[in-house]
């Protein structure tokens, strides 16, 4: 048997090797065209869809130049004075503290710090503009205060209600207390947010004058961690490092400690604090200008004894005030 | 003879009319057809591709020019005189805490805590410098501070408030030319410290007017001085 015996001659041209070129041919043809005359966002490079949904939607592109940088300082300058301003209205910062009995009324202190602080954002929004930001940011930080300052508040004055896995948590026993170590924390950001700025910022003026908003700052929160802590210069880390002791100082005889008994130096400076898990500030809580988170503990603690605890950041992307971000 | 599977090509077009023959499109045709088709409905997707990787011409966000972080020539005798007013600022300190007397427990304890943390300044500058750096004091400055740097305890801890003070406006003098971000940082770190400084000098020493204490005047700069 041989090919030739059993031939099929029948076999219709319509489906040969030539129609299947012919029909691939026009497919890829017909797809050309659709592909250029349907959707127009076909011409724009984007991929064909089936249907018509709708488009996904474009977040605008967050850019980071010294405009944003600057609009992001002065914004945390208006957090804190708004939230200084609270304490002020709501009588915080004048009412008698248990943990410092000796406290008094920081309320006419703190107001000038609100003076300051709203100084500091018109400067900081004045560079802003120089540097090219189309509008100075007015308002505080959305990302401070939705995260930071207000669930302070939030837990210190009302407390936390029950849920289903944990008791209620009372208001603070101590407002004044917590509101004070606020503001110390707060002007420990503030000075640092300057700082952090100098290395970010394109122009040396720049630097220069966050720093000198920064400088003052700093030396607010050296103040008020001194009226609550009078004795509270140093850190015992630093102080140990200096050692003290072993320097050629030429003592006086009141240097000679006997701590079995009680002290015989100032007897009227007033007692320290008594320790707890809250931090005792300092004046000079760091041997050089701090970029590392700060660490604020406040309000009540929970059914478990665990108070309140955050820590505040220098701004970063997420807290940045970029072009698009409106006081709204 | 043909012994090809399938159709016997040589009958296969031997039924088609020549009319036909030249109406339909040889092979060759219409492979170049169909590639042709495909490059046509690819153009919208590569030029896509391209138009996404080309920025925009018209972005004026994007111009900020980044500045250097080694430090500058200029920089470098910014950062030089900076490290000499450190050291000769922990020379004042060191000789006051062995010259003068009475000095109390927390008196001492923030003294030597400042001695120490302006030698600190001085080495972190030095590292920073590295060869360029100056090794000695400036005796000029030490001569005409040291003076202010004796008689009773609270007098030389008001005069350390003022040179605080003096070296927080030299380090504002300093940022306002330094280019290089690395030195920038470091002496915003140090003037933040030192501002802190003159408040806790201060304070100790019995101030208690606010505006002295936040220091609403600040000393002049010693940049030049020595």
């Amino acid at each position: 048997m041989s090919n030739e015996t059993n031939p099929t001659p029948q076999v219709s041209a319509s489906f040969d090797r030539r129609g299947l070129f012919r029909i691939g041919g026009l497919t890829i043809a017909t797809a050309a065209v659709l592909a250029a005359c349907g959707d127009p966002a076909s011409s724009a490079g984007e991929l064909g869809r089936v249907g018509n949904g709708a488009p996904n939607p474009e977040l605008p592109e967050g850019k980071v130049n010294d405009g944003v940088l600057l609009r992001t300082s002065a914004s945390f300058e208006t957090s804190i004075a708004d939230a200084y301003q609270r304490m002020i209205d709501d009588g915080l910062l004048a009412a008698a503290s248990a943990t410092f009995p000796d406290l008094g009324d920081q309320t006419e202190l703190v107001t000038g710090f609100v003076d300051q602080h709203r100084k500091a954002a018109e400067t900081y929004n004045q560079l802003a503009l120089e540097a090219g930001a189309a509008e100075p940011f007015t308002c505080g930080n959305p990302r401070l205060d939705s995260a930071f300052i207000d669930p302070i508040f939030e837990r210190v004055l009302n407390g936390a209600p029950a849920t289903d896995t944990a008791k209620e948590i009372a208001p603070s026993e101590d407002p004044t207390r917590d509101m004070v170590n606020l503001v110390v924390t707060l002007e420990l950001l503030s000075a640092a947010t300057a700082q952090a700025l100098v290395p970010q910022v394109s122009q040396a003026s720049y630097r220069a004058e966050a720093m000198r908003l920064g400088t003052r700052s700093a030396r607010q929160g050296a103040l008020m961690s001194l009226h609550i802590n009078p004795d509270g210069y140093v850190t015992e880390t630093d102080l140990l490092n200096a050692n003290p002791a072993a320097s050629t100082t030429v003592a006086s005889t009141t240097t000679v400690q006997d701590i079995a008994q009680p002290e015989t130096g100032d007897t009227t400076a007033p007692p320290a604090p008594p320790p707890t898990e809250i931090p005792v500030p300092v004046a000079l809580p760091s041997q050089y200008g701090s970029l590392a988170a700060i660490t604020y503990i406040g309000g009540a603690g929970d059914e478990n004894g665990v108070r309140l605890k955050l820590n505040f950041e220098t701004p970063s992307l997420n807290s940045l005030t970029y072009d698009f971000t409106t006081c709204e | 003879m043909n012994v090809s599977k399938g159709t016997p090509r040589v009958e296969i077009e031997s039924t088609q009319s020549g009319v036909e023959a030249e109406q339909r499109l040889p092979r060759r045709g219409l492979l170049a057809a169909g590639i042709g088709g495909a490059a046509v409905s690819l153009l919208p997707f590569f030029s896509g591709r391209a138009s996404a990787t080309t920025p925009p011409a018209t972005d004026e966000s994007t111009t900020t020019t980044a500045p250097p972080r080694r430090p500058t020539d200029d920089d470098v005798a910014l950062l030089a005189a900076a490290l000499q007013i450190e050291l000769t600022v922990e020379g004042l300190y060191r000789q006051a805490i062995s010259a003068v007397a009475g000095w109390t427990e927390a008196q001492a304890a923030l003294m030597t805590t400042l001695r120490q943390a302006h030698l600190a300044y001085s080495n972190s500058l030095s590292g920073l410098l590295g060869k360029s750096a100056p090794s000695t004091r400036s005796e000029e400055l030490f001569a005409e501070w040291e003076s202010s740097f004796s008689g009773s305890t609270d007098d030389v801890l008001a005069k350390a408030a003022d040179l605080e003070s003096s070296l927080v406006a030299t380090h504002l003098d300093v940022l306002a030319k330094l280019q290089g971000t690395n030195g920038a940082a470091l002496v915003a770190s140090i003037q933040v410290a030192e501002a802190r400084h003159v408040t806790a000098l201060r304070h100790l020493a019995g101030v208690t007017d606010e505006a002295e204490l936040l220091v609403d005047e600040e000393a002049a700069s010693l940049l030049g001085a020595g």
